[in-house]
């Protein structure tokens, strides 16, 4: 072994010998709780019970204690996604603009994760052997990379959903104030701003269209990662890129919205003008 | 005998021959109608599916004021439960998974 090598290798023990001991001092402290607990246990409830018989049962009790922390955590995380999967499907099934077969797998997929989830809590719960437990566990950990997937990609369709809605609703105010613009040209009154207005707020609800169908576009094939880190980035990015879709949408939205405004403002103005040359021609 | 039976076997066949050429389409009224209805009743049906479902709470031919601030108050709500929308989706891309033990 040369000098290198053998630096290398001290440093590896060295850093390894860092982050270990706190694990170890850390395991030593549930030991030694533990074997007080499991002592006093024993003393009451056997006395004549020999060394042997006390480590065994140390060593049940460490297992124990351990196992109930574990199962705390995992009921807490499966809880956690329950209701958030719960929440999740109650706003899926107020969609009504997206295709029935997408809501379909959105669903799907949902209610498939819920089914997990349920029988994955019963069957920590009633774990008893150790390694089994461990396994079980690890599992949450395993199917987070799914949770991680639908949660948004069910998210950001519902988002979009939406913006169908509003992008339906404000079409079909702008078909009426095209109407009132077009009686108020039909009496003379000069409509070239409200027009212009009218133009833009169609320019922006067709924006919003497209960004509303890219966010869906862009999400909703997506498939678990399996593990696969640059499966995981691409499916990373395409979510955040469906965010920005949605957000730029919204935009969209809210300038359509605000020239609804404008032209209502416009509207009444002429009515007011017209209104007052009404009065002076009849004073006169 | 025989000839009764070749005859009546002409018979049905020249009558035969008419409806299926459509000759006989002009005498038989009620047939005719129910073809048409059930040629007519899907281009109606497909018609009023086409047809776009307003999401607005004032009728589509309602332009007055009171109408318009209505479906303006309307968009307005539905803009809010877009930032709730948003924010879930912030939220979701966001989301920790609580520490597991092993």
């Amino acid at each position: 072994m040369n000098l290198a090598n053998l630096l290398r290798s001290i440093s590896a023990i060295v850093l390894g010998a860092a982050f270990l001991v706190p694990v170890f001092a850390m395991a030593d402290s549930d030991i030694d709780t533990a074997l007080q607990q499991t002592a006093a246990v024993s003393a009451s409830a056997n006395a004549s019970v020999d060394t042997t018989g006390v480590k065994a049962t140390a060593s049940t009790t460490i297992s124990a204690t351990v196992v109930a922390r574990a199962k705390t955590k995992a009921d807490t995380e499966i809880d956690r996604r329950t209701k958030a999967l719960t929440d999740l499907n109650a706003r899926v099934e107020q969609m009504t603009k997206v295709s029935a077969q997408l809501k379909t797998n959105i669903v799907t997929n949902i209610q498939n994760q819920l089914t997990g989830l349920v029988q994955l809590k019963s069957k920590i719960d009633a774990e008893t052997d150790g390694a089994t437990l461990k396994a079980d566990v690890q599992s949450i950990t395993q199917s987070y990379r799914i949770f991680a997937l639908v949660m948004p990609q069910a998210r950001i369709a519902a988002a979009a959903d939406r913006e169908a809605t509003i992008i339906n609703m404000l079409a079909g105010i702008g078909s009426k104030l095209q109407a009132r613009v077009q009686a108020d040209q039909g009496a003379g009154v000069d409509v070239t701003a409200m027009i212009s207005t009218l133009n833009d707020m169609s320019t922006h609800l067709t924006s919003a269209q497209g960004h509303a169908q890219a966010a869906i576009n862009g999400t909703a094939t997506l498939t678990p990662d399996n593990g696969d880190k640059t499966a995981m980035a691409s499916n990373t990015a395409a979510l955040k890129t469906g965010r920005d879709e949605i957000t730029n949408g919204q935009k969209d939205l809210v300038a359509a919205r605000k020239d609804v405004d404008t032209i209502m403002k416009a509207l009444a103005s002429a009515k007011v003008s017209a209104t007052a040359s009404s009065t002076t021609s009849v004073g006169q | 005998m025989m000839k009764w039976i070749v005859g009546l076997a002409l018979v049905i066949i020249a009558g035969a021959g008419l409806w299926f050429s459509g000759l006989l389409k002009p005498y038989l009224p009620g047939a005719t109608a129910l073809l048409q209805q059930a040629t007519t009743t899907p281009q109606v049906q497909q018609q009023q599916a086409q047809q776009p479902v307003s999401d607005l709470p004032t009728a589509s031919d309602d332009d007055s004021d009171a109408a318009i601030m209505q479906d303006s108050a309307a968009v307005d709500t539905q803009m809010k439960s877009l930032g709730s929308d948003q924010t879930n989706v912030d939220s979701s891309l966001n989301d920790q998974p609580t520490q597991q033990e092993f």
